[in-house]
């Protein structure tokens, strides 16, 4: 039988090749080691090994190359199939990543961590640009220094990437704003619609209602659209939404920009059996419960999915691609979808815990027969 | 006189033996000596698992890390020296750069100007937070979350969570100066911690601000103007916190209203203040202390982002770090007072 | 014999709460008083309203023959007048010698003067007879005596011409206690330092005060040299006060 280290003894070897942390490790005394232990276990929970990959598949043999994604709310559950999508890609393909940023969207953190990266000599990065000047010279820094560096979620402003990343991976926000505004237009042709924003000006949802307004106008002003800030918070922007429902009785249609948005209308609707009086359309974005659920029950139309999981593997098959092809291979820029979710195909949806969405770690394959739903 | 010989022996103390109390006074009087020896057993820490970690490169990092928060703290150790705090500077270090930016682009202000008009709102800003503790008599605990929220409102309202422009007549030069340059922030820094180090522990001011922390009632029957000690060390801690806010702006080129909401700048800056040896409790602290502080904490933030641990554990290892960092400072600080005078 | 200190007709509230209702008092130049009374006569206000920390509600103070109207501590301190209180207004975590400059301090510009500070607080322990090696070593490390010593040492040397003492033998033993004393009756012979010593221990006011008066009722209800009374005297004057209310009842 061959010898399985321990996860203790691998931790240690990747903190130090050298030997020292190892010994004083296994050793196990004072505070240092103590330290040096819960880093090492808790990292070693997190990456795998820093010995070089076999070659796989149709690949070269490659070192194990580190890819850094810096990412503005770290936490926030909705980039957890984001990571997912990382980590697949990274199993795959014989590479690891790191997960780092701000966790309240504090640009300066991001641009630290950022810096960091390119001192530790990472060996590519994919950054969400929510500001459009702050990480013009990390990124030029990096390029520099020939890090590849890709976009991803987010990509500056509209017509202003304020980068010279090598491409954008992640979904178009002033067109899936559009195609939102689009399709609510295939079913009215007259009245008022209102569109919810959470939080007016950020820069990864404002683009939406940016397009949406547009769709609207360029449909020759026959429906009226205006729009209207809910709350970050969930449960205070429920209670927007119902008092605006309440005030404008005759409205025709009711979209939103964001996660929490959405599931405030689909559940207003219900609450008030808008569709029984004269509401025509429902619809937004994300795939948070109560929306799919809204969708099944009718009272939403559809939702669009931005497929987070790709925000994570594609970045990471890019830039793996990128350094093995000598940069002969540079990476597209990727929409990662506009996928509309209605009631026909939500079933899936509700009824699937994976990976892909996020809700669950598993890894295993997910079942799906019949056929395909299309226009 | 008769009487004197006896008085004389009931008040001299018993001594120590000589070369124990000559190495003892010297590491009493260097209080920072143990925050000093955490920061370096950390650099070690890192150095031996990442090589990129005392590199020029990274070193700048660690740097532009450390001075906005050391700078924020200096103002914390004032005020926590005096027997107060204020949680509402990092609100005060995002708003100024807005303020210049308006002043700037909405009134067409030159830039200097503008500067001293966000250094002044924020003198005024403090101000309002020196009379509302010392005259209403409200906690500062409580009055500065209060401004904390205010501030945050109109910072938001007027900026709309969005992030602004460094406006352009402030390009190029100015830029450079006030934190665009690799090293910039780090000098400023040196220079605050030199100032207010200074005025902490050589003059009036720092003496009456120990005092007031310390005694307060004591403090008012020597006749010390308490309530001005108190309110002009709030007016300073805005001040630095807006220094901080104009540095980062400058550095990163964006003005983001985001680094005032979240914990990011006021609590590291507490932390740094209390990690480097000033007491929550008011009459004692150190301000070369915070800049070791903030040191500290810019290492682990740095270093574990160099090693590679991601965001969810990296929230484990910071706080475990910390608590470690000050047991660590505990117990050094206990063997020198016991080993001491 | 000039009359330093003159209060007259002085009242002062808190709220509800009259602790001082009609004082009329006077100090000679070179005399030590001391001030009885139960506790919670007032005493202690009456020496905060004396030293500026406290305005006083009704009639007037004159200092030398001139009426005065003390803005603040400092403001009395200017006019000669300083007080050792009873929780003695030292800071623990500074030195002897910053404590006894405090708000006094030397400077050269902007900075302290610290070097000379410590040869005066040195010079000065010593000319009072007080042994105190260290002058740098902070306040918190010395004894109660010494701690007493440092507070008065202070108001001796601040040039003050009236020194109000609020208990300054308080919970201190016999031996510390000659100190303090024996400092009183250098500053007697000195003729040019007059004294308000507040004391509970009426065998030590009477040994070294030359007039005693009583505070009862927020007003003076017995004023006498202390040649002409004594320890029985004093003791039944209070004593008899408590019966009476008790008897009342």
């Amino acid at each position: 039988m061959p010898f399985q280290p321990t996860v203790v003894e691998q931790a240690a070897e990747r903190l130090d090749p050298r030997g020292a942390a190892r010994r004083r490790l296994l050793a196990g005394t004072g505070l240092v080691s103590a330290s040096l232990a819960a880093a090492g276990l808790l990292s070693a929970c997190g990456d795998t090994n820093k010995d070089s990959a076999d070659a796989i598949g149709n690949f070269p043999k490659t070192p194990n190359w580190k890819f850094v994604f810096v990412n503005h709310v770290t936490t926030n559950p909705f980039f957890t199939p984001t990571q997912y999508g990382a980590e697949d890609a990274c199993k795959l393909l014989g590479c690891s990543f790191q997960w780092t940023g701000s966790q309240n969207s504090v640009v300066a953190e991001m641009v630290n961590a950022t810096n960091t990266a390119i001192s530790g000599k990472a060996d590519g990065l994919a950054i969400a640009v929510v500001d459009k000047a702050a990480f013009k010279d990390p990124v030029d820094h990096a390029l520099d220094s020939g890090i590849p560096v890709v976009s991803y979620n987010a990509d500056g402003a509209r017509d202003a990437p304020g980068t010279a990343r090598l491409t954008y991976v992640g979904q178009g926000l002033y067109e899936s704003g559009y195609a939102l505004g689009q399709r609510a237009l295939t079913q009215i042709q007259s009245g008022t619609v209102v569109g919810f924003i959470a939080t007016p000006g950020q820069l990864n949802i404002q683009p939406r209602i940016d397009g949406a307004q547009q769709a609207f106008t360029d449909a020759g002003g026959a429906v009226k659209f205006s729009t209207v800030a809910t709350n970050a918070d969930v449960t205070k922007g429920l209670s927007i939404v119902d008092a605006y429902a309440q005030g404008h009785p005759d409205l025709a249609g009711m979209l939103a920009v964001d996660a929490g948005s959405t599931q405030a209308i689909g559940q207003t609707v219900k609450k008030y059996n808008l569709r029984g009086k004269g509401l025509k359309v429902a619809g937004g974005f994300d795939l948070v419960p109560e929306t799919l659920a809204a969708i099944k029950a009718g009272d939403l139309d559809y939702t669009i999915d931005q497929q987070p999981y790709l925000q994570g593997f594609l970045p990471v098959l890019y830039l793996y691609l990128f350094k093995i092809s000598g940069g002969l291979i540079s990476p597209p820029q990727t929409n990662t979808g506009l996928l509309f979710v209605t009631k026909d195909n939500v079933p899936q949806y509700q009824s699937t815990q994976s990976r892909y969405e996020g809700s669950s770690s598993d890894v295993k394959l997910v079942d799906r027969s019949g056929a395909i739903a299309h226009q | 006189m008769t009487g004197n010989s006896l008085i004389q022996e009931t008040l001299q103390k018993p001594q120590a033996p000589p070369v124990l109390r000559r190495g003892a006074t010297v590491l009493v009087r260097w209080r920072e000596a143990s925050v000093l020896i955490v920061a370096i057993a950390m650099a070690v820490y890192f150095r031996a698992s990442a090589d990129a970690f005392l590199t020029h490169d990274n070193l700048r990092n660690i740097a532009q890390a450390t001075a906005p928060a050391a700078i924020v703290a200096v103002g914390i150790v004032l005020l926590l020296v005096s027997g107060e705090i204020d949680l509402s500077v990092g609100v005060v270090a995002a708003l100024a750069p807005f303020l210049v930016h308006y002043a700037v682009d909405l009134y067409g202000i030159p830039v200097l100007p503008a500067f001293l008009l966000a250094f002044a709102s924020a003198a005024v800003i403090g101000f309002c937070n020196g009379v509302i503790v010392t005259k209403l008599k409200v906690p500062s605990l409580v009055a500065t979350l209060g401004s904390f929220y205010l501030l945050l409102g109109i910072l938001l309202t007027t900026s709309h969570a969005y992030p602004a422009q460094i406006p352009e007549a402030a390009q190029g030069r100015i830029r450079l100066i006030f934190g665009a340059a690799d090293w910039s922030s780090l000098i400023w820094c040196l220079g605050v911690v030199a100032v207010f180090q200074v005025v902490l522990t050589r003059t009036r001011w720092g003496l009456h601000t120990i005092s007031v922390g310390g005694n307060l009632i004591g403090a008012t029957e020597a006749g010390i103007r308490v309530n001005r000690i108190k309110i002009g060390n709030f007016m300073l801690a805005s001040m630095l916190g807006a220094l901080a806010g104009l540095l980062e702006a400058f550095r990163i080129n964006s003005i983001d209203p985001n680094i005032g909401g979240g914990t990011a700048l006021t609590f590291t800056a507490i932390s740094a203040a209390v990690i480097g040896g000033t007491a929550l409790a008011g009459g004692s602290g150190t301000v070369i202390g915070a800049l070791l502080g903030a040191l500290i904490l810019a290492e682990l933030q740095n270093g574990f982002n160099l090693i590679g641990v991601s965001a969810n554990p990296f929230n484990i290892i910071l706080g475990a770090a910390i608590l470690l960092s000050m047991i660590a400072n505990q117990y050094l600080s206990r063997l020198r007072r016991s080993g001491g005078v | 014999m000039s009359t330093v200190l003159q209060v007259e007709h002085v009242a002062k509230r808190f709220g509800a709460l009259t602790a001082l209702r009609d004082v009329n008092l006077r100090l000679e130049k070179g005399e030590v008083l001391g001030l009885i009374g139960d506790n919670g006569a007032g005493k202690s206000t009456l020496i905060k309203t004396l030293c500026g920390f406290h305005r006083p509600d009704e009639g007037r103070l004159l200092v030398n023959g001139d009426e005065v109207v003390l803005h603040s501590v400092d403001h009395a301190r200017s006019l000669g007048i300083d007080t050792v209180y009873q929780g003695l207004a030292l800071i623990n975590e500074l030195s002897v010698y910053h404590n006894m400059f405090l708000n006094r301090e030397l400077r050269i510009g902007p900075l302290l003067n610290n070097r000379a500070m410590r040869r005066l607080a040195r010079e000065h322990l010593s000319s009072i007879g007080v042994n105190i090696p260290d002058v740098t070593a902070e306040v918190a490390k010395l004894s109660g005596g010494q701690r007493q010593a440092v507070a008065v040492a202070r108001a001796v040397f601040s040039d003050a011409k009236i020194l109000l003492l609020d208990e300054p033998l308080a919970a201190m033993g016999a031996k510390e206690g000659t100190l303090i004393l024996d400092l009183i009756r250098d500053l007697k012979d000195r003729g040019d330092v007059s004294v308000i010593i507040i004391a509970h221990n009426y065998a030590q006011v009477l040994d070294v005060c030359d007039r005693v008066n009583l505070l009862q009722h927020g007003a003076i209800t017995f004023d006498r040299p202390t040649a002409e009374t004594s320890l029985e005297e004093l003791t039944e004057l209070v004593v008899a006060e408590y019966r009476d209310r008790h008897r009342s009842r």
